[in-house]
């Protein structure tokens, strides 16, 4: 309903006297135009509107200033998920003037996070990045002076010609944070045949990963959540994780159809305040819980009898276990019952503090939801302990009892959910193995043991000529940050590195090259992820350049429509490969040529309409609108490729695979040639799982052979921070420190001031009790010692975590030094690094957060000082000897800060991180495996090279 | 058509995606909110669990905010939405004390008040409010209460719901399914300084940018309760602080010395029958027009947008009584003028109308503060009845004390002192006996009691005490009785007036250390 206020005889008289301003007069006559009826209302307007919409300013109102906007979609970019965003292009300004949801967005479903919303102070951000920067003194000096891209591309690609063409291939690297690019990378570094790629999963995921991976070749789960009936997150996806909202969706979407949550967590977390079962385990005891959830679940006979008996290889299980034994099912639950015998309730209870009494009630509600059972666990414990993979193990391991693998409202292989791309023009594997990103001592990590990179430099085993770190900060992210300093500042190490970034870090400041690069309503990209029971695939796209296109203003290059020079990474890559190769005498050129026009460069465009045009499903459902499949995406910006996806192990074998091959009469393993293509189930010829026995693998010949027999089976493996290793009376507590919040994502969530005014502190969780006993009181500082050095923060006493932890969420506690650039002030304190001999670091807080001036109105406006506390620099590496995982959680000792300390001081000796760094490589089993191999073959690896290259000569 | 929300409690994960997608919708500046999430904790471990409440405008169905504003800035839209104009806003923060839910904030931008105005704009052609639109869970409903086949008004009829405090009388439309009573009251889970990710070290708002500190946080007087479990507030945002701050006793003040001279002197004239000597009846009527022009400036001063003032006489809400007294303080103007005038013209009939009409709207003048802070049902402090009967105290007291200097100043005869001297000593005496009943006396709520608690023995005690109490009253009634000396009775009437002052500072203050929400 339209109103308008009516003046009073008074106000109408003033105002015709022009004795105050006239608020009633008509307006320009420009009208809004209606989403819908008057009365109803929708979320968005529809997309037919997209193109030419009008709509009323909000800080005018309720003075009627109508403005006209071209809806764009695009995807977030702050977190993993790739939720759908919807720009307002301002078409006066040709600004982004708000980013909201796309409603066409399969996952988001255009409902996002405060993230999603915030991408527009990233954009605006007022220090950021807009033009190529080349450093001016020493690397890490704070010099720098504005080059041209030009320059850049041929200093670089000139560098990478000569690499490659003297075999030195091994020495390109591209180091990605925030992923993305979802097969544009596997085409990049093939055509250079560059094993180059390395990421952050090892600080991520590599648990939960190789947990999954043992089981089933896949290495993430993709819970149905909104089908279940219970849900058991080791996780806190209504807050945090991969993918935040869009799991959040559908788990309280599930409560409110009467499902129950149960979470474990030591700290009590948004949650775990939502659960019906809060577990507060002690950290690293989760696998117990859940072996003593599966003993109830074998004993009470309440597992899925079919799904065992069809999918797992307990065949394997008795042969090995038990020679001799009638191979039975009986014998194989005979069998289970004894192998868990010791993990009682209690024995459980005692090792994590969770009372009994709930984890068998939480057991037996699992059993009753039988395949409406879905779980999740991603960080959170998996990525904090020794043997943390044993967690996802050992969750998977309840969905496999409940036959809740692959099932509505249960938990699916991730890769079911993932829509995997077809480029133009695939290249031949690389013939390189880089052992800077897969060394030998790992050969079942999943994936790149990235964080140790700067202890292999130091160790010379090999050197980097060219580095490319893109959206990645591991000078402050990873552990051990001042290592991390020591090698980007040796140029006998790396030799180039260039820093592709949309914004100033604290890695970017010892960088060769600042690389301006777009933000996700600045850049093209496609991305899939398993949010649900579908498959759908979302187009990031540069919003300004499609809104010129839409306008009939093409531009030829992304950077043209964007601030600045700011370009995006796609076009880099291509305009860097042509030159690489100028002649096209390497090979390489020709991987970038468009498959349109022949023998000319490939577009950013084509590139994607290749891909659209191959992608099942979207040709005809854009040709039932008359569009092309590119203007399609460019149009909705998602496409669900499949929806409802379920039991795909039981898709039917291509009968050509059939022909010819063998089936295992123990264990209905088809074989031709030698491998395995499907399995046989209740006579039909399954495709199974990408195991060698393409069943679930309860007892994994993996493990024996790669000489880790004590795990061939799911079990408990004490953490490095187990209880026994703890003395609290001198003070010493784990600390978990990888928390998140809902409105921060590491530091890729950094330059938005919506987000820094709600989350800019991060003090250290403490339970009130424990506090008690040292005289620690709330707001107190205390110096928190790791193994390597110290950090000094506050205290925050509270009930919300389990005795005997500590936690310190890690977004916070950014930082600049006085002679880098301005960055992120919102919350980057200012700081001063000192180095006081061989590899003692000292960094001290010499201004926290403070009000600036700027074009910003609200920067002069910040009402916060606390910038927080950089802890993760003080943690030494902790590789877990097979899945690779950094082992996040610390063994500390904490007391009242020392006279001279000072909030947020930091202290860390890199020697000794360097001695713990070889303890922990001590304990790795390292390849060669059976026949001389790197890795399993079996076992997933990304950018796989050569299968050549698996056999270490 | 009447529009309302729902949040749904069962739903909501405290994501703060509201927060940011109004905060963008809006262009909402850094420091103030039009919707938030509060985050509250109870219990010990492991029986412990936190509480997410989004707060916000809840379109009340009688908005005293609506009512306060004198020139209709804020209004009620007959589909229910309680919108803002910017534009016509003078920014005299009466709403944000009128609003007993914390809704209100000064634009740092426009220096005017803002709050949720259910994205009128949006509705205007058929979208939802943003944070609607955003909400992950669609924890937060919209739409028309009065539509018995919508969601809206299917879940207040079928859910339990509650509203935030409903014994105001404002009939909110925000109804909250499994709403946490310990969250919806603002006095369960006192301030903190520090809050698990934020901590707030800057004035906001109407403070923003001024090189303010926070707002200082009332330490709580009482321990918590021993019994139910441990309630603790782990986030907010940040307080907006006292927006009335010295400009709004300072006008009380001058009002009261205009108002007070003049029916002092009325008093002398009509009622004892006195003779003055015309210099003092120059004097006192230029007191009170020298007064009356810094009550002006003062109420001038206190605005955010003091461009606007004229706003208040050319675009009125007659109910406001901000509007009410502009023109009652306009009338006493006038007819102090017509004194003036009769006077200076020897016209005695206008004379002594002048002296009736003057005296009349002097006293209206002295007490309408009262019914002014009485509609600020957010502070309910200032809901005592006693507040009109300490109003005009104060306005004798302050006349009084004034009149008194003059006659010292002028030389008047003992009489006249004496008699004006009963008048202070009676007025002291009563005025201490209205204070000590208001501060020791049993309050309707506990938020008014906590604000007596602030002036007692909180944060306030020491102005009170020593400024008001001691110095400003006990003092000067000491000395009008006991002295005789006319410099020691200039002392008491120069004690006596800042008293008035200290006395209206700890009445403005303390009311609004106590949080809304």
């Amino acid at each position: 309903m339209s109103y308008t206020h009516k003046p009073t005889v008074i106000e109408a008289i003033a105002e015709k006297l022009h004795l105050v301003p006239d608020l009633h007069k008509e307006g320009d006559g420009r009208k809004a135009m209606r989403a819908a009826e008057d009365g109803a209302e929708i979320s968005c307007p529809p997309p037919s509107q997209w193109d030419n919409w009008v709509e009323y300013d909000s800080k005018s109102w309720p003075e009627r200033k109508a403005k006209e906007y071209m809806l764009v979609p695009t995807a977030c970019f702050n977190c993993e998920a790739g939720c759908g965003l919807l720009a307002y292009v301002d078409k006066e300004t040709m600004e982004i003037r708000k980013l909201m949801g796309n409603p066409h967005h399969p996952a988001s479903r255009g409902r996002n996070c405060a993230k999603g919303p915030a991408t527009l102070n990233q954009i605006q951000d007022t220090d950021r990045v807009l033009y190529p920067m080349k450093r001016a003194g020493k690397r890490g000096d704070g010099k720098w002076e504005r080059v041209s891209w030009d320059s850049v591309l041929d200093d670089i690609a000139g560098r990478m010609r000569k690499a490659i063409m003297e075999g030195r291939n091994n020495e390109i690297s591209y180091h990605v944070g925030r992923p993305g690019n979802d097969g544009f990378m596997e085409w990049i570094l093939r055509a250079w045949n560059v094993d180059g790629h390395n990421s952050h999963t090892n600080v991520c995921s590599s648990g939960a990963r190789f947990g999954y991976a043992i089981w089933e070749g896949f290495d993430r789960p993709s819970p149905d959540h909104a089908n279940a009936k219970f849900i058991l997150l080791v996780s806190a996806h209504l807050e945090s994780g991969h993918y935040f909202n869009p799991h959040a969706q559908r788990i309280i979407e599930a409560r409110m159809k009467g499902a129950k949550l149960a979470v474990l967590d030591p700290r009590l977390s948004n949650t775990a305040s939502m659960s019906d079962y809060w577990m507060p385990s002690y950290p690293g005891s989760e696998p117990a819980v859940l072996l003593a959830m599966a003993k109830v679940i074998i004993d009470e006979g309440l597992y899925n009898r079919d799904y065992l008996e069809n999918w797992v290889n307990w065949q394997a299980y008795l042969q090995e276990e038990y020679p001799g034994t009638p191979a039975t099912f009986e014998n194989f639950i005979e069998g289970l019952k004894k192998e868990y015998a010791h993990y009682t309730p209690e024995y459980a209870s005692k090792e994590s503090g969770v009372d009994a009494a709930m984890i068998v009630d939480v057991a037996r509600k699992i059993g009753a939801a039988g395949t409406q059972f879905s779980t999740h666990v991603w960080r959170s414990a998996s990525s904090g302990n020794l043997g943390g993979w044993a967690v996802s193990r050992t969750l998977h391991f309840l969905n496999v009892l409940t036959g809740s693998v692959g099932t509505p409202g249960g938990t699916s292989p991730s890769a079911w959910n993932k829509f995997k791309p077809h480029v133009h023009a695939e290249p031949k594997p690389q013939t390189f193995w880089n052992p800077l990103h897969m060394p030998n001592e790992y050969p079942l990590a999943h994936f790149e043991m990235s964080f140790l990179l700067p202890h292999f430099l130091k160790e010379g085993r090999g050197k980097l000529d060219v580095y490319f770190t893109r959206v990645f900060n591991p000078v402050w992210t990873y552990p051990d940050g001042f290592s991390w300093i020591e090698a980007l500042e040796d140029e006998s190490k790396i030799g180039l590195h260039a820093a592709l970034t949309p914004t100033w870090s604290e890695t970017a400041y010892f960088a060769d090259y600042v690389l301006p690069m777009g933000h996700s309503a600045e850049r093209h990209d496609i991305i899939s992820y398993e949010t649900h029971a579908g498959k759908w695939i979302a187009f990031r796209q540069p919003v300004l350049r499609t809104a010129l296109r839409r306008m009939g203003k093409p531009v030829r290059y992304t950077w043209e429509a964007n601030p600045g020079e700011v370009w995006e990474e796609d076009e880099f890559w291509i305009e860097l490969t042509w030159r690489i190769d100028p002649d096209g005498s390497l090979g390489i050129r020709q991987y970038c040529m468009s498959p349109y026009r022949p023998g000319e460069k490939i577009t950013i465009e084509e590139y994607y309409r290749y891909i659209f045009e191959h992608t099942a499903g979207l040709p005809e459902a854009a040709a039932a609108e008359g569009l092309t499949a590119f203007d399609y995406m460019q149009k909705y910006g998602a496409f669900e490729v499949e929806s409802n996806v379920y039991n795909v192990h039981e898709k039917a074998v291509p009968s050509a695979d059939l022909e010819g091959a063998s089936v295992d009469p123990e264990n209905g393993l088809i074989v031709k040639n030698g491998k395995g293509v499907g399995v046989e189930v209740g006579g039909k010829a399954c495709s199974g799982f990408p195991t060698p026995s393409k069943k679930q693998e309860f007892w994994s010949k993996t493990m024996v052979e790669w000489k880790w027999p004590e795990y061939r089976m799911p079990a408990y493996i004490k953490s490095h921070i187990h209880q026994e290793t703890m003395n609290r009376s001198n003070g010493e507590f784990v600390l978990v420190p990888t928390f998140r919040l809902p409105v921060l994502i590491h530091s890729r969530s950094g330059n938005a001031k919506w987000l820094a005014e709600i989350a800019h502190r991060n003090p250290v969780w403490i339970n009130a009790a424990d506090a008690a006993s040292l005289g620690i009181e709330n707001g107190e500082l205390i110096r928190v010692n790791t193994d390597i050095g110290f950090f000094v923060n506050q205290a925050w006493v509270t009930e919300g975590i389990r005795p005997g932890v500590l936690a310190c969420s890690h977004h916070i506690g950014r930082w600049r030094r006085q002679q880098d650039p301005e960055a992120n002030r919102w919350a980057a304190n200012r700081v001063n690094i000192s180095k006081e001999g061989k590899g003692k670091w000292k960094m001290r807080v010499e201004e926290n957060i403070q009000p600036y001036e700027s074009s910003d109105a609200d920067s002069s406006r910040i009402f916060w000082s606390d910038g927080g506390v950089h802890q993760n620099i003080t943690f030494p590496v902790h590789p877990d000897p097979i899945s690779g995982m950094h082992c996040w959680h610390q063994k500390v000792r904490i007391g009242k800060a020392r006279e001279g300390d000072r909030y947020g001081d930091v202290f860390v000796d890199t020697d000794r991180s360097f001695e713990i760094y070889k303890e922990w490589l001590a304990m790795t089993r390292p390849a060669p495996g059976p026949n001389g191999l790197r890795r399993p073959l079996w076992l997933n690896r990304p950018f796989r090279p050569d299968e050549k290259t698996y056999y270490i000569a | 058509m009447n529009y309302g929300f729902v949040i749904d409690a069962r739903k909501c994960i405290g994501c703060h995606a509201c927060t940011v997608a109004c905060k963008s919708e809006n262009e909402v500046p850094l420091g103030v909110n039009r919707t938030w999430v509060k985050y509250v904790e109870k219990g010990t471990f492991p029986d412990t669990r936190r509480y997410f409440t989004v707060l916000r405008c809840n379109h009340c169905a009688e908005p005293p905010c609506v009512d306060i504003c004198p020139v209709e800035a804020l209004q009620k839209r007959p589909d229910g939405i309680v919108d803002f104009d910017g534009r016509r806003c003078i920014g005299c923060k009466a709403c944000a004390q009128a609003c007993p839910y914390n809704a209100l904030y000064i634009d740092p931008d426009t220096h005017t008040s803002a709050k949720c105005n259910y994205c009128a704009h949006r509705k205007e052609v058929g979208l939802q409010p943003a944070c609607v639109t955003v909400c992950p869970q669609q924890a937060i409903v919209s739409g028309d209460l009065d539509d018995p086949s919508g969601k809206i008004a299917a879940l207040v009829a079928g859910e339990q719901t509650v509203v935030r405090k409903p014994e105001k009388g404002t009939s909110p439309k925000l109804y909250y399914i499994n709403g946490d009573g310990a969250s919806l009251d603002p006095l369960q889970a006192p301030l903190q300084e520090e809050y698990h990710w934020s901590a707030q070290s800057r004035g906001v708002g109407h403070f923003a940018g001024k090189g303010k500190g926070a707002p200082g946080i009332e330490k709580p007087a009482h321990a918590a309760p021993k019994a139910g479990p441990k309630v603790r507030r782990v986030y907010d945002i940040p307080s907006k602080g006292a927006v009335w701050g010295w400009e709004v006793p300072a006008y009380v003040t001058a009002k009261a010395v205009s108002s007070g001279v003049f029916l002092v002197f009325f008093a002398l004239l009509a009622i004892f029958r006195q003779q003055l000597p015309a210099s003092l009846e120059w004097g006192a009527w230029s007191l009170s027009l020298v007064f009356l022009a810094l009550t002006g400036g003062f109420l001038i001063k206190d605005l955010d947008r003091p461009d606007r003032f004229s706003s208040v006489m050319l675009r009125p809400q007659f109910g406001s009584w901000l509007v009410r007294g502009g023109l009652t303080i306009t009338g006493y103007g006038a007819f102090l003028a017509l004194w003036g005038g009769a006077k200076f013209l020897q016209l005695p009939l206008i004379e002594t109308v002048a002296l009736w009409g003057g005296a009349l709207f002097a006293l209206v003048t002295a007490i309408y503060t009262a019914f002014l802070f009485g509609a600020a049902k957010g502070r309910d402090f200032w809901q005592s009845p006693m507040l009109l009967l300490h109003m005009l105290l104060n306005s004798l007291l302050a006349g009084g004390s004034a009149l008194l200097l003059l006659g010292l100043g002028t030389g008047v005869s003992p009489e006249l002192s004496g008699l004006l001297r009963q008048m202070l000593v009676v007025g002291f005496g009563l005025h201490i006996a209205v204070m000590l009943i208001e501060l020791y006396g049993k309050h309707p709520s506990v938020a008014a009691e906590r604000a007596a608690e602030i002036i007692r023995e909180g944060s306030l005690k020491n102005q009170f005490w020593a400024g008001s109490f001691i110095a400003g009253n006990l003092l000067p009634l000491i000395l009008t009785i006991t002295a005789s000396d006319p410099a020691m009775l200039a002392l008491a009437a120069l004690l006596g007036l800042s008293g008035v002052f200290y006395t209206e500072k700890v009445w403005v203050q303390a009311p609004q250390r106590i949080p809304l929400s």
